[in-house]
């Protein structure tokens, strides 16, 4: 069955005695936002590190797009199309917006390293194709306006949304979400979810790791909630919202029968 | 205008250094300026791996030793010319490349920084013990001269002019690959490499590729040091001046080609310029260049402009208030 775009099955993971995830199994449906949540140090982001081939996982299998991508390079995976942001920002601080998104889509051009110092007029096209697919980019979640400014002279919201963008200029099939929303105030939050739903429309699909209830209940289609490396629910916004367990576990009284 | 003024300045340095050993006319200068071309060169290659990449290489005498001889010691041994002495050295930048790029990807900061003191040391040891080959402490003596259209470069100022062509062309390569997307990727590995990974770029063949540009330029280098001087010892070859190369990154505007440029010229002329300080000289210009870097975090380039846009607003006051 190719009915999901990314399928966990039993992936775990161990560090020595600590058993970070136990077997886990998720589906991700294609164009859909697929949130997973769960109290601090769940193994959230262990579970994007495994996705990622960041960490090797301890057992189970990971399949994206129909192929097998257990334990594959990093860099493997995400030419499969994978993109992602992580929890700890990691943008070029020292170079431009613009510069930071055109890195983004490197794997996209042809020209290795020793034609490009004499073939003037393809560097120059691909040069153009990056400069134009970055700033259709930037237009599209409002940021255009600063693409030159240096990325540490933005504010910290626009430096995770700048992220999002840079994931994007891959042409990812799925992009996986770190708590964009941590550490934002409201309107950069709001400004975050609208440029989720940009994107989304635009026909990116999402895996959302959030602790912000606004929103992954705004922006989900489906849900998956650790607790202690377990999962612990897993169904629609509604569901989860009056699912006792995760109310006990995480989500607290405010949002339990809204 | 403003493009016109800045060919101009352009074009007035292009003359000044075309005349240079004709205005001097003194052989001691000519030899400054032929190491400075020679010391640009290799600055620019350093430039991808310390200037862009972010890694203090301080391997850059190894592998501008391993330019010299290989170019000495094929031309000497072979008879053959020394073009394909040059060749030949351009060839083992790719085998030094590829053998520094890799540990390069394990060892961060200074861990790297040690490698490569390591690598220049054994390299050291290598030409000082292998006797038969390389002559151990006394060097390769008598080694041929660039022939040109059956012309021999002998003499410094014909030394000059061809080392200038060379210096052109790595120019023109160093500029093209900086102002590139190869540019571009550099530096975004020196910001955040994991980040780099995740866009799916293979980051180990990526830094193999810098370290083989930074390789080749060094020994290229080292060859056109072998072939001018037509002496080398390994004496030469020392951390000091790996040092010296990962001063001439610094000190002009780090990852930038004309700072680069700028800086190869103030690390070679400056101590020239300092000699009859005797004793005093080495002393007086690591200290200038300590205060330089500190004065100048954004290197000489910056300050220099600074100075430039300043004097000007100075001026339009001036005139304003008369
Ligand atoms: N590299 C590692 N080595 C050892 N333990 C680790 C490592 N990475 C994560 N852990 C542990 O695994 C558990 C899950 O961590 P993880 O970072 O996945 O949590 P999380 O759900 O992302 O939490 P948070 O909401 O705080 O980001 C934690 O107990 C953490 O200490
Ligand atoms: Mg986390």
């Amino acid at each position: 069955m190719s009915e999901s775009i990314l399928k966990l099955s039993g992936v775990q993971k161990r560090f020595g005695g600590l058993q970070a995830v136990y077997p886990l199994d998720i589906d991700v449906a294609p164009h859909s936002i697929h949130a997973l949540i769960g109290p601090n140090g769940a193994g959230k982001t262990t579970t994007v590190n495994m996705i990622t081939g960041v960490y090797k996982v301890s057992g189970g299998t990971i399949e994206f797009d129909g192929k097998d991508i257990t334990n594959m390079k990093t860099y493997k995976i995400a030419r499969l199309g994978i993109g992602r942001t992580f929890q700890n920002i990691k943008v070029f601080p020292n170079m431009t917006l613009l510069e930071n998104i055109m890195v983004g889509g490197h794997q996209l051009t042809k020209i290795g390293l020793v034609r490009g110092i004499f073939d003037l007029k393809g560097t120059v096209a691909e040069e153009n194709m990056l400069r134009e697919k970055a700033e259709s980019l930037l237009d599209l979640l409002g940021m255009y306006d600063v693409r030159d400014h240096l990325m540490k002279n933005l504010p910290y919201g626009r430096q995770k949304i700048s992220e999002i963008a840079r994931a994007m200029m891959t042409d990812p099939k799925l992009i996986l979400l770190d708590e964009p929303a941590a550490g934002l105030n409201p309107s950069e939050r709001a400004e975050l979810i609208n440029v989720i739903r940009k994107a989304y429309n635009n026909g990116y699909t999402f895996f959302l790791i959030e602790h912000n209830m606004d929103v992954v209940m705004t922006l989900s289609d489906d849900i998956t909630v650790l607790s202690f490396g377990k999962k612990i629910a897993a169904g629609k916004p509604k569901e989860i919202r009056n699912n006792d367990e995760v109310i006990t576990a995480y989500l607290g009284r405010a949002y339990a029968k809204s | 205008m403003k493009k016109n003024r800045r060919l101009m300045y352009y074009i007035i340095a292009g003359i000044i250094v075309l005349l240079l050993p004709v205005i001097v006319r003194n052989e001691y200068w000519t030899v400054v300026f032929v190491r400075v071309i020679i010391n640009m060169i290799v600055a620019l290659g350093l430039n991808f791996i310390t200037g862009l990449i972010g890694q203090m290489n301080l391997g850059t005498a190894g592998i501008y030793a391993l330019g010299a001889y290989g170019s000495a010691l094929l031309t000497n041994k072979t008879g053959c010319s020394p073009w394909l002495g040059l060749l030949f050295a351009a060839f083992l930048g790719l085998v030094i490349g590829v053998a520094l790029g890799y540990p390069s990807l394990r060892l961060k900061g200074v861990y790297f920084s040690l490698t490569t003191i390591g690598f220049t040391m054994i390299v050291q040891i290598f030409l000082n013990n292998l006797t038969g080959l390389t002559g151990g402490s006394q060097g390769v003596q008598h080694i041929a001269p660039f022939t040109l259209f059956g012309m021999a470069i002998d003499t410094y100022v014909k030394s000059y002019y061809l080392y200038l062509i060379f210096a052109l062309v790595a120019l023109f390569i160093a500029n093209r690959i900086v102002n590139s997307k190869w540019g571009r990727l550099f530096r975004s590995l020196r910001e955040n490499s994991d980040a780099v990974e995740m866009m799916g770029v293979d980051i180990a063949s990526v830094k193999i590729k810098a370290f083989c540009v930074c390789a080749v330029f060094g020994t290229i280098g080292g060859a056109m040091f072998a072939h001018f001087y037509r002496y080398i010892s390994p004496a030469t070859y020392t951390t000091d001046v790996s040092m010296n190369y990962v001063l001439m990154v610094l000190v002009g505007g780090i990852g930038s080609v004309p700072g680069t440029l700028v800086g190869a010229a103030i690390i070679t002329i400056l101590p020239e310029l300092l000699r009859g300080l005797g004793e005093y000289y080495l002393i007086t210009f690591y200290i200038i260049i300590l205060a330089g870097i500190l004065a100048f975090p954004n290197g000489w380039i910056d300050a220099g402009q600074r100075l430039i846009t300043r004097i000007k607003s100075h001026n339009t006051v001036k005139q304003k208030g008369a």
